[in-house]
């Protein structure tokens, strides 16, 4: 194994201190590659997080540029970045919070000709995305390639989060077997309060970490909720659907 | 029948005093489906995105039991 420089046991200090954890845990994150998908609400608090921890190689996935109007809640973005690619943006500072993180960028929308290849060259997917068709596409194959992916959605004063482990639990579509009807607003319709995409993409990155780790219990078969007004959060517990056209026994 | 319901996301301003994730009992005929539960609540269909009915998911047709632990979640989508 190689060892950590001098620097990096002293920039790790407090991760390596905890049980379980230690020069052995932190070289397995700095080994570790995470796909974020979305680098807004979600993929600030998410992709900022991982790259502190010292998560050594991180895939951004956005076709955006920053708005004005997302500000309020995607805190990888300054009022200077506006008009500029989300995926540039987010390199910046990331790479200036920690040089030892490999920042690989992808300034496009995933679609069902780039997933693979893009999901394939990391261990772990965060859905930092804001549109169902978008997961799914992310479900799908992530469970063909058997690679793990956390879910994370937020609307208004809510939010939920799961984590998806191919053969392991249940997927994305035993849940919401279908996209939503159009019609239907969204945040961009209903507003969400910006601290929720903190709380919900906070607990997704806490997830990757886990992963990378191996330590503690993942949030497989959980639908973790979350209610700011009345800050409660409560889980719901979720079996595999047998039915389901992803992972059941009538899936391709 | 009796049912134990859960709204989520929102759904919870359509029910009188309901607050997120805490159960509600609800009096059902035998026979109710999960649409007749949605539209005896007052929650617009097209605002629930998934049932879940004892942790599985359940279509809108599909017969409810009594005891049924049913959760209504809007499309919790943004990013």
């Amino acid at each position: 194994m190689k060892e950590l420089t001098r620097e990096q046991q002293k920039r790790y200090q407090r991760n390596i201190l905890l049980p379980g954890v230690g020069m052995e845990g932190q070289t397995k994150l700095l080994r570790g590659g995470v796909l974020v998908v979305g680098t807004g609400g979600l993929g600030s608090p998410v992709a900022y997080y991982l790259a502190a921890a010292g998560v050594g190689r991180l895939g951004l996935v956005d076709a955006d540029v920053v708005d004005l109007s997302n500000l309020q809640r995607q805190i990888l973005h300054c009022t200077g970045d506006i008009g500029r690619p989300k995926v540039e943006s987010a390199r910046d500072k990331l790479v200036a919070l920690n040089p030892d993180v490999q920042v690989e960028v992808f300034p496009e929308r995933l679609s069902a000709a780039n997933a693979v290849s893009l999901i394939e060259r990391y261990d772990i997917v965060v859905d930092c995305t804001d549109n169902f068709a978008t997961r799914f596409l992310l479900n799908e194959t992530c469970l063909r390639l058997g690679k793990p992916f956390i879910y994370g959605g937020v609307l208004a004063f809510a939010g939920q989060v799961m984590t998806v482990m191919p053969g392991a639990g249940p997927c994305l579509r035993c849940i919401f077997p279908h996209e939503p009807d159009p019609h239907v607003p969204g945040c961009a319709e209903l507003g969400v309060l910006g601290t929720v995409p903190g709380v919900i993409g906070t607990i997704q990155a806490t997830e990757a970490i886990k992963y990378l780790l191996g330590l503690g219990d993942l949030l497989v078969g959980r639908l973790l909720t979350y209610d700011a007004l009345s800050m409660t959060f409560y889980e719901v517990s979720i079996d595999r659907d047998p039915g389901c056209l992803a992972c059941g026994q009538k899936a391709r | 029948m009796r049912l134990e319901v859960r709204v989520f996301g929102g759904l919870e301003k359509h029910i009188p005093g309901a607050r997120f994730g805490q159960s509600i009992e609800v009096e059902c005929p035998e026979g109710t489906t999960v649409a007749g539960l949605v539209d005896s609540l007052g929650i617009p269909r097209s605002q629930v995105f998934t049932v879940l009915v004892n942790g599985c998911h359940a279509a809108m047709d599909a017969v409810l039991q009594p005891g049924d632990r049913v959760s209504l979640f809007p499309p919790v989508g943004g990013g």
